[in-house]
């Protein structure tokens, strides 16, 4: 395969997933589609994580602390934080929030990014966790700013589009469900070709060079300085914009919506979709929002053996449930569910080049 | 001009006498079938805390008793519990599936004031009952005439605080106390009306340390408490922590009067606290309570209570006899059991909410003897009394009459 018809193959499996998300709520229940917009708002977390950690090899485990950020933007910006002290009158309407709870956390993304050049691999691992440990509890710190523990309620104020009424767009009726799809995956089909517009050019080819050997990078004209921010900017940006989505689809945020588990959450998404890899992502994003469903034995509780659904009501049997489908998913998919559609990629053009000796 | 508007005067006439029709036709409300209903609710099955699990499988045994026995006019009752591992907004996309897609006729039992505090509105709006949310938090009562379809069941943190400030004021004058609590709303409504209950007797809270749900270990706040040089120390956090500042208390050679709250008052929790009998610092701690619990010896013969343990032994699910927790997810369930009763063959959900604003019910097998569940005109508190006891060599002896708190 030459890269020209390799990048053909990528734009129209693009166009086509495109049209599969447009029609995907048509055939699916009201319900599923709220369920189905929060793998997209994982999905957007997804690719600005592996920009950081699957291209430029920085290890984050504290991405959940950027979605708090952008999550608190959005709330703040939406409702204002009067009612506890704060200074802000918020009356922004949600959707207008979205760019600039992206552009705070990517600001603070950047900010974070400069210590943490001097530190690399696993300290830097450390590092990031440090913020996803401290995040909660600094929410809490200054509750006159974010409303402190009992969190900020977002369900029925006029700010958010939808709520239990349904959404007018253009002539066409929503109802809150289907507008909170379409919404999350306008923008994560975006949020997609903005991160293969980064990755294939020079700025991608920087980021791979600094994770690849950051010798041979710095050697060949490559300021790790400048790629290393850029890339936990962005990265944290693309965060920021999720956990404002997170925000308006939960109408609620408060400290607990942002755990810890969440950070190692999208860590997880990211090596099971793939580190180093767009496509796969999606699976990423649906690990996240389902597994942790599956593992109770809620869907497919019909479909499984008695003894896994029993095994799944017991104390503490989802979370061994989720760390058993989660080891053998690293054995059979070590690279990750892209890493499955490189090789299958690499398979059919090695039979083409044998059939055309 | 005139045709459209006879046109649109007999569509209105053909509405509106259809739709009295079409109302009357779709009289069972979501959730409600032929031999079963359905009702839901989340719980922490994982996470910081999982050991709350119980409260919903205690409830979930006892329904599993009832419906082995036939059910509730016929019907089956069933329960589906989801964990959101208290995270409030796992609780929102968990609730939203059990309304919108699984259709349940109530949401009943959810744990956590966070959790409820996120969902509230959302039921609101919709008219789905948001019934015995399993939290302390005062608003559930107080706020009632803004969230009709929203009810408590448990006395609130408000009045458990005032209780043990009042017993403070009585038993030790001049007191100096210390409060480790965590950084919440259910551990600063302790921490508030335990100061309003000393109110201006004397004695203060002179010391108060938070700590996170999601911490590790409290050793430092303790330490710090007790350099306060207070001789009561209050513990106002979930069974964890409450061990761990036993313990803290005890290798640090402290020994004031220890008042520890009611989510971790339990038996099991204090026999584990006691580190088999080598932790001194125990014995002489202040609860209170308003279950029986499973360790008492006073309840071996109780009837309550030997049910309670049947319906573990059958029901329970390989869960501990013993975690207190399973009692109060029991009481709950008998109280929705009577209130279903009361609904008859038709149950609807504002029946449901009408019922649980009139409940009178003073033979609830697996609370106190004398603790009276009731809601009416004014009062949106289903239980508001309980009884201060004291830990003495290994188990709770009852020390006051029971109390019962009027406005919460």
């Amino acid at each position: 395969m030459t890269p020209r018809t390799r990048r053909v193959i990528g734009i129209v499996a693009y166009a086509a997933f495109v049209v599969f998300i447009a029609v995907l709520p048509s055939f699916v229940s009201d319900f599923k589609a709220r369920e189905y917009a929060y793998v997209g708002i994982y999905l957007i977390a997804l690719l600005g994580l592996n920009i950081l950690t699957g291209y430029t090899g920085q290890i984050s485990l504290g991405h959940g602390a950027f979605m708090a950020i952008g999550g608190y933007t959005t709330a703040i910006l939406m409702v204002g934080n009067e009612q506890f002290g704060g200074p802000i009158s918020g009356g922004l309407k949600d959707v207008w929030t979205l760019p600039i709870a992206g552009l705070v956390a990517g600001a603070v993304g950047l900010a974070f990014g400069l210590p943490a050049l001097r530190l690399s691999g696993l300290y830097l691992a450390l590092a990031t966790f440090a913020i996803a440990v401290a995040m909660p509890s600094t929410i809490k710190r200054f509750d006159d700013f974010t409303g402190g523990g009992q969190g900020i309620q977002l369900f029925g104020v006029p700010e958010l589009t939808g709520g239990v009424s349904n959404v007018e767009v253009l002539g066409r009726s929503f109802t809150p469900n289907d507008w909170l799809y379409y919404l999350s995956w306008s923008i994560a089909l975006v949020a997609f070709a903005v991160a293969w517009l980064i990755l294939r050019g020079r700025t991608g080819r920087a980021f791979r060079a600094v994770r690849d050997s950051e010798i041979a990078a710095v050697s060949s004209g490559v300021s790790l300085a400048r790629y290393k921010t850029l890339a936990f900017g962005i990265s944290a940006a693309f965060a920021g914009v999720a956990g404002g989505l997170f925000a308006i689809a939960s109408a609620f945020v408060n400290p607990d919506t942002f755990p810890i588990a969440l950070s190692i959450y999208l860590l997880v998404g990211v090596v099971v979709g793939g580190l180093g890899g767009l496509s796969g992502l999606v699976f990423g994003a649906i690990f996240i929002q389902y597994l942790p469903l599956w593992a109770q034995g809620q869907d497919l509780g019909s479909h499984l053996p008695d003894f896994i659904v029993e095994e799944t009501q017991k104390p503490g049997g989802p979370a061994i449930v989720y760390g058993i489908v989660l080891i053998l998913l690293m054995f059979v998919l070590p690279a990750g569910v892209s890493g499955l559609f490189r090789k299958i990629g690499q398979l059919i053009s090695a039979r083409r080049y044998s059939r055309s000796e | 001009m005139r045709r459209p508007t006879a046109l649109v005067t007999a569509l209105v006439a053909a509405l509106a006498v259809a739709l009295p029709v079409a109302l009357a036709g779709s009289a069972a409300d979501p959730g409600v079938g032929t031999t079963s209903i359905l009702i839901g609710g989340t719980s922490p099955l994982t996470g910081p805390a999982a050991s709350y699990g119980s409260v919903a499988r205690g409830a979930k045994a006892y329904f599993d008793s009832v419906n082995a026995k036939g059910g509730v006019a016929k019907r089956k009752i069933e329960y589906r519990i989801v964990d959101d591992a208290y995270n409030p907004a796992q609780t929102v996309q968990a609730v939203r599936r059990l309304v919108e897609q699984d259709q349940v006729f109530a949401i009943f039992n959810t744990l956590g004031t966070e959790s409820n505090l996120a969902i509230r509105d959302y039921l609101n709006q919709l008219k789905v009952p948001q019934l015995f949310a399993a939290s302390g938090a005062t608003t559930w009562g107080r706020d009632a005439a803004r969230y009709p379809w929203t009810i408590g069941f448990q006395p609130s943190y408000a009045a458990e605080g005032f209780v043990y400030g009042k017993y403070i004021a009585k038993a030790k004058k001049n007191a100096k106390v210390a409060v480790l609590f965590q950084n919440d709303d259910y551990g600063k409504d302790l921490l508030v009306n335990l100061k309003r209950g000393l109110g201006r007797s004397g004695s203060k809270v002179i010391a108060a340390q938070p700590y996170e749900v999601t911490a590790s270990d409290v050793g430092s706040q303790v330490a710090k408490l007790k350099a306060s040089g207070a001789n009561v120390f209050c513990i106002f956090a979930t069974p964890p922590f409450a061990i761990q500042s036993f313990v803290f208390a005890n290798r640090l050679k402290w020994r004031p009067l220890i008042i520890n709250n009611a989510v971790s008052g339990t038996s099991n929790t204090m026999a584990l606290a006691s580190e088999g009998g080598k932790n001194k610092s125990v014995e002489g701690t202040i609860s209170t309570t308003s279950l029986k619990d499973p360790l008492d010896a006073r309840w071996k013969k109780d009837a309550g209570m030997k049910l309670y343990r049947s319906i573990m032994a059958k029901f329970g699910g390989g869960g501990n006899v013993n975690d207190a927790n399973n009692v109060y997810g029991m009481a709950v369930a008998h109280e929705t059991v009577e209130l279903l009763k009361r609904l008859g063959a038709n149950p609807t959900r504002a029946g449901l909410m009408k019922a649980a604003r009139s409940i009178k019910d003073a033979k609830n097998p697996f609370l106190l003897p004398g603790v009276v569940v009731k809601t009416g005109k004014g009062d949106n508190f289903p239980v508001q009394q309980g009884q201060l006891q004291r830990w003495t060599k290994g188990k709770w002896v009852p020390i006051t009459k029971l109390w019962a708190s009027k406005k919460n």
